[in-house]
């Protein structure tokens, strides 16, 4: 093997085909995510009985353990699941027809979803409960406060986390090779073997999610500076 | 999907586990030691800003965090050879473990330089000058002064790389390496039982998460005992105060962007 360094552009173009279905499982699984987040977050913070210990128990569960392995949980567990409901209730739906990336977006979104939770429960509790009083005393319901008061504040202290996860599943979707979607890093690995230019293809592979990640870093920092605006000069 | 699910499997695979929990463990260790060095050599050129090495280490630093571990082993794995052969070095019986180790470390040294300098950056500067003004000397104000606040700020970070780091080694499989998910993977195949496997795995990553987080909160209570007078309610929805201390651990990345994959 000879280092071929015009390959490494080959490689780019043949990748840049397998962008969208990366990008796809990153914006889905961090919006399902994000909602999940928000739910838990708040079950959590108000300490719903019941749910409460559910709630810490999945963000205990999923924090403490690889992403791989509840992708391979969800792609090993879930059709016997349903499968097994299907018999139960005789329902026509089969495990079958779930196409591949199904998996990947169901499981990623839960990873999403208990590292979403952090980062909502930690960007509203940067909210000085103060505000929420103030804000009933003028007369506001509570969920007038949250979301004109509250979350506004939480999402700006939020942002970094925020990026930063979106980048975690960004970089995370690269397990989707595992259950034969064709991402950026599965293309990679087949335009390699195929042309047995492992090292440029990857570098390829490596350009692609470092530009990518300069992409949502970039975008951030400007949303950032947007959303803060209320914080220039002030009291504090 | 294999065999009727079983959970009996999953006691008996659990010791089958364990025994590869060493290689997982090599790995994290090996890394960390690497990534710590690696953290403080990229992490002093940043904050003395020195001209040409701060460029390095933040194209150093923006590429490893910029890019996802999985493309960034098979990168060293088939690279590293090829950029070794041009010094005529041959690296073709190198164990794969080193080049696994090697990927790890450096992967985690970008993050830990970040937490270094956040962490060293994040003790009040008045601090330093009021060693100063008590005679002190630059290396005396730093190990005395700087130093003890700066891991006390750097712990609940470092958990977190050291948890996404054991998470992260789940991914040294892809190159032969027989670490836990490996040895998980070649059980389920063998039995047909992959979700008492991977229910079994997930169980064992779970329990030493949960301990790396315990001795490492046990740390920080230590090294934060000084502070803790001044920060008297903790639960309440109250953080303004904190306001600055939290943006400095969201800028540090709460270790990755949180996933660890």
């Amino acid at each position: 093997m000879k280092l071929d360094p015009s390959f490494i552009w080959t490689a780019l173009v043949q990748i840049l085909s397998a962008i969208p279905t990366t990008l796809y499982i990153t914006v889905v699984s961090v919006l399902i995510g994000f909602v999940i987040g928000v739910a838990v977050a708040l079950i959590r913070l108000y300490r719903v009985p019941l749910l409460y210990p559910l709630a810490v128990g999945y963000v205990t569960f999923i924090r403490g353990t690889p992403m791989l392995t509840h992708l391979l949980l969800i792609y090993f567990g879930l059709p016997v699941l349903i499968d097994g409901l299907a018999a139960h209730f005789g329902w026509s739906f089969r495990s079958v027809s779930i196409p591949m990336i199904g998996f990947a977006y169901i499981s990623f979104s839960i990873t999403a979803g208990a590292y979403m939770s952090e980062v909502v429960r930690s960007g509203l509790l940067a909210v000085d409960r103060g505000q929420l009083e103030a804000a009933h005393s003028i007369g506001m319901t509570t969920p007038q406060a949250l979301k004109r008061i509250v979350f506004p504040q939480a999402l700006a202290a939020s942002l970094p986390n925020l990026s930063n996860s979106v980048i975690g599943m960004l970089h995370g979707s690269t397990l989707a090779f595992t259950v034969s979607v064709v991402d950026i890093n599965a293309k990679a690995q087949i335009v390699a073997s195929t042309n047995w230019k492992f090292f440029e293809a990857y570098l390829a592979a490596a350009l692609i999610f470092w530009a990518l990640t300069f992409l949502i870093e970039r975008v951030t920092s400007v949303i950032e500076k947007r959303i803060n605006l209320y914080n220039r000069g002030g009291v504090a | 999907m294999g065999a009727q699910f079983d959970i009996s499997f999953v006691f008996s695979f659990l010791p089958k586990l364990l025994g590869t929990l060493s290689t997982t463990l090599l790995i994290v260790a090996g890394s960390l030691l690497t990534g710590i060095i690696v953290g403080f050599l990229v992490a002093l050129p940043r904050l003395y800003k020195i001209p040409v090495l701060k460029i390095f280490s933040e194209i150093y630093i923006s590429f490893f965090r910029g890019t996802p571990i999985l493309i960034q082993l098979f990168l060293f794995y088939y690279g590293l050879p090829e950029i070794m052969k041009l010094v005529h070095v041959d690296m073709t019986r190198t164990p794969v473990l080193v080049f696994v180790i090697l990927t790890y470390g450096l992967h985690t040294g970008a993050y830990m330089s970040e937490m270094i300098r956040a962490s060293v950056m994040a003790v009040d500067k008045g601090q330093v000058e009021a060693a100063y003004a008590t005679g002190m000397t630059g290396f005396q104000a730093f190990t005395r002064i700087v130093l003890p606040q700066a891991l006390g700020i750097a712990v609940p970070v470092f958990s977190n790389l050291v948890i996404a780091l054991l998470k992260d080694t789940s991914l040294a499989f892809t190159l032969g390496v027989m670490e836990m998910s490996g040895k998980a993977q070649t059980l389920g195949s063998l039995t047909q039982h992959f979700i008492e496997t991977y229910i079994a795995l997930a169980l064992i990553y779970l329990v030493i998460s949960f301990t790396i987080e315990k001795l490492l909160l046990v740390a920080e209570h230590h090294l934060l005992r000084h502070e803790k007078r001044n920060t008297p309610e903790k639960k309440s929805f109250k953080i303004n105060k904190n306001w600055s201390y939290r943006r400095i651990i969201a800028e540090l990345g709460p270790g990755k962007g949180g996933t660890g994959l």
